[in-house]
């Protein structure tokens, strides 16, 4: 038998290394993909915070005679710029359209609540959809510093002056802040849910071309009865073929991963901010494991897609039917990304979905070592059956013959 | 040897194309009889020619035989050894070529040939030294090692024989090998059979070309609606037709044979 899956691997393998659209498929774009991504995502994630630190802060203000002191403590801050509104319903549209990035109204006798010792509230209005926005922080701040301003006032007015006092007046109990997470897994949890999904994308799509070059493709180049009609037991030839399929798929999402890896210890490094801590807190030793994973995945893709190629009745037709399986492919490695989705023995029994869950554990480094079994012994027995139906369509004459 | 007895093969209809194949003779309880009750003999070292119009059955007799489809009735053997019990066997022993043969593209002549020469369990050293006397005969040294993709029509031809002949078989089957070949790459051909017959080969070839029955067919099988419509020599067969030209008594069979059937 290993002669004959020699023989058709290596043969296979040839073939595929010598056509410059798998070369691309399989070596180039998983290579450049990732760090180009993380790169542009990090680029990206950066300027945004700063932007968002460092920009101009355009308001409008209504009702500054109620509380003259708060209005002129905006208007005496240069980073906020104060623009002129002629109706305080305007302000909704205002935000919308840009004009302005928030909008304050000071209610009717707020001075007098002041001076009272009571309180009053001030209403802030600002776009809180917008992820990167420091708008809601800078304007509070200020509105905050005010506020303890006349706070240690009314304090003083008491009696109460030392900032130690003042402060075990106002918190009788503390509370210490004790998180068990580490910042790894904190991070883990942000970035672990996404990277699976690149590595597992990279994984079908390595094998995506090979898979029907090698079934359908030979259909359509009338290679496959002649190849049929030698020898060889379908079995060899199915698994010959899955084999070639298989190793595009794990060369593909390793190389994926060592493009990572290699944008980790040449720029990672480098790179300021949460960005950097979640890409320097990723080791060696966890991307191992991470391609471990990668394996049994390869395997499951590399069967599923050989049995459409072998269906298909031509090139065409098989990357149709890929396509939907595409999807099937993607939407369990994506459920890995849903806050609450968790590596338990019930998700550890779900195809790619288990492995997507154990990629986003192991870069936590929370990983239970006993699910990592269960994952993959049911990803290898499902890949095991996958092939076992590949070879079995390989022997079914409506198939092979299908008109 | 070939020999075939009462072999028959027939296939499910699809719901879809039931109503589009209704009035198709071949069509009974939603199977479609492609071949039935096909009987011949074919002797070592002889040439077997069998015709029949397109859609006759002539590609599944063929593939039967070749062990790429399994009968539904009857039975076949080649050189002795039956062709559903031990396919892998006759495999063995068989070379296939079909017009419709492809190459593949990426690959040099060598490579392919190697490949398919190693597939029937043959070394390197035993391919390599085939190769040598197929290339010398069919001049294939100036593009052995040019990738396939890359060679004229006759060349591609040249080397699909050079494939089917690596691991020497005793018995060749050929599916209309020189449709859709210029006069020189058909001419390839068809020395390659009559050299087949002079090495006692035992070759069983479908063609729609009478001038190459007359040629070289000791004896020819007419299927037509998948059934044996006339076996035996072209001079019989002339004579059963009361024709002097084998292309007129190829129809005039074929229209007996129809309106019998109607």
């Amino acid at each position: 038998m290993l002669r004959n899956v020699l023989t058709i691997f290596f043969k296979e393998f040839k073939e595929i290394i010598r056509d410059r659209k798998t070369l691309i498929f399989m070596l180039v774009l998983p290579t450049v993909a990732v760090p180009l991504l993380i790169s542009l995502m990090t680029e990206f994630m950066l300027k945004a915070e700063k932007k968002a630190q460092q920009e101009t802060l355009r308001y409008a203000v209504f009702g500054e005679d109620n509380l003259p002191d708060l209005a002129d403590a905006f208007a005496a801050d240069s980073s906020f710029e104060r623009v002129i509104l002629k109706d305080r319903s305007e302000i909704n549209d205002a935000i919308a359209d840009e004009r302005i990035k928030f909008g304050l109204i000071i209610p009717e006798g707020a001075n007098d609540k002041m001076t009272e010792g009571t309180q009053c509230q001030v209403k802030l209005y600002y776009n809180n959809a917008s992820v990167v926005s420091r708008v809601k922080k800078r304007a509070s701040e200020l509105i905050q510093n005010y506020s303890e301003e006349i706070r240690n006032k009314r304090l003083a007015g008491i009696g109460v002056t030392g900032i130690l006092q003042r402060d075990e007046l106002l918190n009788p109990i503390t509370i210490e802040d004790i998180g068990t997470a580490d910042q790894r897994e904190l991070i883990g949890e942000r970035l672990g849910g996404f990277l699976p999904y690149f590595f597992i994308i990279f994984s079908f799509l390595g094998a995506l071309y090979p898979a029907i070059d090698l079934g359908a493709g030979e259909k359509e180049r009338g290679t496959l009865e002649t190849l049929l009609l030698t020898p060889v037991p379908r079995l060899h030839l199915v698994f010959g073929k899955f084999l070639v399929v298989f190793t595009t798929g794990v060369v593909s999402s390793v190389l994926s991963l060592v493009g990572m890896a290699g944008y980790l210890y040449t720029k990672g490094q480098k790179v300021q901010g949460v960005m950097g801590e979640i890409l320097s807190s990723i080791s060696a030793s966890d991307l191992a494991l991470v391609g471990s994973m990668l394996i049994p995945t390869a395997a499951i893709f590399a069967a599923l897609l050989l049995s459409i190629s072998i269906y298909a009745k031509s090139f065409k037709e098989a990357q149709s039917y890929a396509t939907p399986f595409n999807f099937l492919c993607i939407i369990p490695a994506v459920a890995a990304m849903i806050p609450g989705v968790e590596l338990n023995w019930k998700t550890a029994m779900i195809p790619i979905t288990n492995v997507s869950l154990a990629i986003k554990e192991l870069i936590k480094g929370t990983m239970d070592y006993q699910l990592l079994v269960v994952i993959l012994t049911s990803t290898t027995i499902l890949a095991a059956g996958l092939m076992i139906f590949s070879t079995k369509w390989f022997e079914r004459e409506s198939v092979l013959f299908r008109e | 040897m070939i020999q075939v007895n009462a072999i028959g093969k027939k296939f499910k209809i699809k719901k879809t194309k039931k109503t589009q194949t209704e009035l198709d003779p071949r069509e009974q309880d939603g199977y479609f009889h492609a071949v039935r009750d096909v009987s011949f003999t074919c002797p070592d070292g002889s040439i077997l020619g069998l015709l029949g119009p397109n859609g006759a059955g002539k590609t599944t007799v063929l593939r039967m035989l070749s062990t790429a489809l399994k009968p539904t009735s009857g039975s076949a053997s080649i050189n002795g050894i039956d062709i559903v019990r031990d396919s892998l066997e006759v495999r063995r022993q068989i070379g296939f070529l079909s017009g419709a043969t492809g190459l593949y593209g990426r690959l040099t002549p060598r490579e392919m040939i190697y490949y398919y020469g190693q597939l029937h369990g043959m070394t390197r050293e035993a391919c390599r030294s085939e190769l040598e006397s197929l290339s010398s005969i069919m001049h294939m040294g100036s593009f052995l090692d040019r990738r396939n993709d890359n060679l004229s029509a006759g060349m591609k031809q040249k080397v699909s024989i050079a494939r089917t002949l690596i691991h020497d078989p005793q018995v060749i089957v050929f599916d209309e090998p020189t449709t859709g070949l210029d006069v020189e790459a058909a001419e390839a051909i068809i020395r390659l059979i009559e050299d087949c017959k002079a090495r006692k080969k035992t070759v069983l070839f479908s063609t729609h070309h009478m001038h190459e029955v007359e040629r070289l067919c000791d004896s020819v099988v007419l299927i037509h609606h998948g059934e044996v419509a006339f076996n035996g020599t072209v001079a019989d067969m002339k004579r059963t037709a009361n024709e002097t030209h084998l292309d007129k008594a190829f129809l005039n069979l074929i229209g007996k044979e129809a309106r019998r059937a109607a």
